[in-house]
């Protein structure tokens, strides 16, 4: 990838105040939003990936951001801003994208993290489903990294309200095949013609929606809610062990 | 009946004189290949189904192929018989053309390679050099050549127009139709008309005045442009208040249709600018989101007619118009037939432009219907705000620019649609030259895999869905249909499939890894047919095994 003259060897050489992010924002918006959607998340129509995630497929430091927002990115449909725009825009538009993924530092949680590893691993059973740094199940989301990924206050209404926001990859499928016997789990990927599960016993299955008898797809989270489980203190400390975990940790 | 019956003494026929009954298969060309493209070819190229001489096959759009080798009872024997790799990586949006045994495939960002459509290898390619500023909206994309005589038209992403030698790829000429660096753009296919090369223009995201334009073929002069935002001189024109409307989009970036019995051009055109912000050019906003009825050689409008009045949704009226002759109230009328990505589908009599059929064939959430006219009922509080506001259809559209087909052995048209929803910001914009113009942005409230996407056969005399065949997650493909019944299309999981055209069974599928952003197409060469879609950046070919 060609690299904007002097961009490589420096890092963002302003001054960053929030103002900055801001303005980042809404510089996004008008030259990024048609392609990643307005807030970044990604667009359906032009297919611009989710840039929320602190993870990008073609830079993993702000220099590079800068040198890919400045020049794109060679055989694909990611061009650059050029010169239309200031060193300094282009440096306020790499701040807005990094204050998307969520610094600990920023947060004031009320709970204690170490207290809350304790319920993760114990009163709370949450290991019996969900993976952290490879130890636990695999019936649940793997939070090794949720911490950048989800606010707290996201992080507390998925424990109290599984249900309230359930990503497809956590639906269940069930399907009735032409015998009569049904097979359950959850919902691997689906398509047009297929899909694919993993069934309570972590087996995985693959179905050809045409040669089943019927499919049906449930929506609901199989997590249970926590609120009468954990007191109000023990969520405090599970919302604060949660945000806790990023890569650095 | 008698167009049955008509249709079907011209299938053998054809099958007699160009298929030969496989005597040439297996072996190489007896004939050379290519030969001149005529006007008279282009007019009649429903007769010629071996070939697929334009974007859309034949200048009514209908994508309907008279081939028939490949039926319901064989669908299912397909085997891949090729493919193309495209040096980019972009999801191909790309529709081959081949004439007489060569293909010729446009790659993104403006390029073109010329293929033996039997084995897919190249004989030569073109690569247009473009400047580093280009002001794009949506990808670098390309989506197919005109051809007349021995040479090749297309559009390039730095809004020029090239011809290029079809024997050698070599560049003849290549016009300047706008300035890229204001927001201008092409990426569609052109259409010849005549000795003309009619072709439109991108830039609704950067608040260019969009417009139409004519080519001679031979040298590339400009004959005719017709703007599709009218000037002061117009009275059309006071739809626009104040001076919004010398940057009020309303492009043409999808190819058009013709019909020589009525010497007519018919042309889809875009959102006006800046797309949701509407504060800033309030009135109807004329000619944008509208079918344009122009004349063959003059471009003079001889009809309109606006879809989507002030259109704050970005819902582009850049559909393919599909001319069909239908009976319709007892009556033979000659219609247009448009699924358009607001949501509703409409039959218009392509003569004068009148209203004849409106209907939902998506979920919508902005109009209480159409009046007797065809012009939407608005629903209150349905504006993009800066707070957001939840809407049906979301931006992409209950359905967009890939193209529907129409059979007229079954009657129906074929329509990827969209039952989506996202919310809509407003924002202030000033307008400012090379630069998105789009006053707003959309947001995902929730997962595609919430939404509902299906295939839709619709009955263009009344707007009913006749069967619907459900697509996981959604489709960005354009369809095919043949004179089989089947209906060729793919999907964004990456499948290509074949569903019968009567029914909507399913009767083969293929995965093919990446995204189908392209329209499937078909044609024949020493008896074989072949049926060729573009899915991420490969060109497939399947065929029945000799």
């Amino acid at each position: 990838m060609a690299t904007h003259a002097g961009a490589t060897e420096i890092q963002n050489p302003f001054d960053v105040a929030v103002v900055d992010v801001k303005a980042g924002e809404l510089l996004f918006q008008r030259h990024c939003g048609t392609c990643h959607g307005r807030d970044a998340k990604g667009g359906h129509e032009a297919g611009g990936p989710d840039l929320t995630t602190g993870n990008f497929q073609h830079a993993s430091t702000k220099v590079g951001l800068f040198n890919i927002i400045r020049e794109g990115v060679d055989g694909t449909a990611m061009i650059g801003l050029n010169t239309r725009e200031p060193d300094q825009s282009v440096w306020q538009i790499v701040e807005y994208l990094n204050s998307l993924n969520i610094a600990l530092k920023k947060i004031d949680l009320p709970g204690q993290p170490n207290a809350g590893q304790q319920i993760f691993n114990g009163k709370g059973k949450c290991f019996t489903c969900h993976m952290i740094n490879g130890q636990g199940g695999r019936t649940g989301p793997d939070l090794s990294r949720i911490g950048e990924r989800r606010q707290p206050d996201k992080l507390r209404l998925d424990l109290t309200n599984p249900n309230n926001e359930v990503g497809p990859r956590w639906w269940t499928m069930q399907a009735t095949r032409l015998d009569g016997s049904v097979i359950e789990g959850l919902r691997l990927n689906e398509d047009t013609f297929t899909f694919r599960i993993i069934d309570k016993n972590e087996n995985l299955w693959s179905f050809s929606k045409a040669t089943i008898r019927s499919f049906q797809r449930i929506e609901d989270s199989t997590m249970p809610s926590v609120e009468q489980t954990l007191t109000v203190k023990e969520i405090d400390d599970l919302v604060a062990y949660l945000a806790s975990l990023r890569k650095e940790s | 009946m008698l167009i049955i019956r008509l249709s079907t003494i011209i299938v053998v026929l054809f099958a007699i004189t160009y298929l030969g009954f496989g005597q040439e298969r297996l072996s190489n060309n007896l004939q050379p290949s290519l030969s001149p493209v005529t006007w008279e070819r282009l007019v009649n190229a429903a007769n010629e189904p071996h070939n697929w001489l334009m974007y859309s096959g034949t200048l009514d759009s209908q994508r309907f192929s008279r081939l028939d080798q490949i039926q319901k009872r064989n669908v299912s024997d397909l085997k891949l018989q090729w493919s193309y790799q495209i040096p980019q990586i972009d999801a191909a949006e790309t529709v081959p053309l081949v004439v007489d045994g060569v293909m010729f495939v446009t790659e993104s960002p403006s390029n073109l390679v010329a293929l033996d459509a039997k084995t897919g290898r190249p004989y030569w390619r073109y690569d247009h050099e473009l400047p580093e500023d280009l002001r794009i909206c949506c990808g670098r994309n390309n989506r197919g050549v005109a051809i007349l005589g021995e040479t090749l038209y297309m559009s390039t992403l730095d809004a020029h127009l090239v011809g290029i030698d079809a024997k050698t790829g070599n560049l003849l000429w290549d016009t300047e139709v706008a300035d890229h660096k204001a927001g201008y753009s092409k990426t569609a296919a052109p259409l010849i008309v005549k000795d003309t090369v009619v072709t439109g223009i991108a830039g609704g995201e950067y608040g260019i005045r969009g417009f139409l334009d004519a080519y001679n073929a031979a040298t590339g002069a400009l004959e005719w442009r017709t703007h599709t935002i009218p000037g002061p001189d117009n009275p059309d024109n006071q739809t626009w208040a104040g001076d919004s409307w010398r940057t009020g989009g309303a492009p043409t970036w999808i190819t058009g249709s013709y019909d020589p019995s009525l010497n007519l051009i018919y042309w889809g055109t875009g959102n006006p600018a800046p797309d949701w912000n509407g504060a800033t050019r309030l009135g109807d906003n004329l000619y944008s989101d509208s079918a344009l009825a122009l004349d063959g050689d003059t471009g003079n409008m001889a009809w309109h007619f606006q879809f989507t009045p002030h259109d704050e949704h970005d819902w582009d009226a850049v559909q393919v118009p599909i001319l069909a002759d239908i009976n319709l109230y007892g009556q033979e009328r000659k219609v247009m037939m448009w699924a358009n990505r607001n949501a509703f589908y409409y039959t218009l009599d392509r003569e004068t432009g009148e209203f004849l059929v409106g209907k939902p064939f998506a979920r919508q959430t902005w109009a209480a219907g159409l009046d007797e006219k065809g012009r939407p009922i608005r629903l209150p509080n349905t504006s993009p705000t800066p707070e957001g506001t939840l809407i049906s259809p979301p931006v992409v559209g209950a359905t967009n620019w890939w193209s529907a087909a129409y059979s007229p052995r079954t009657g129906l048209i074929y329509v990827n649609s969209f039952d989506g929803e996202e919310a809509v910001f407003s924002r202030d914009e000033e307008y400012e030259e090379g630069e998105f113009f789009t006053g707003g942005g959309v947001q995902s409230v929730l997962p595609s895999d919430k939404h509902f996407s299906a295939i839709r056969a619709i009955d263009p005399k009344n707007g009913e869905r006749r069967w619907q065949f459900p697509i996981q997650p959604m489709s960005h493909a354009g369809i095919l249909t043949t004179a089989s019944d089947l209906v060729f299309s793919g999907s964004s999981d990456g499948y290509f499939y074949a569903l019968d055209a009567t029914s909507g069974e399913s009767l083969w599928h293929i995965a093919l890894g990446g995204p189908v952003r392209a329209a499937p197409m078909t044609y024949a060469v020493s008896g074989k047919q072949y049926v060729t879609i573009a899915a991420g950046n490969v060109v497939y070919t399947f065929g029945l095994d000799d």
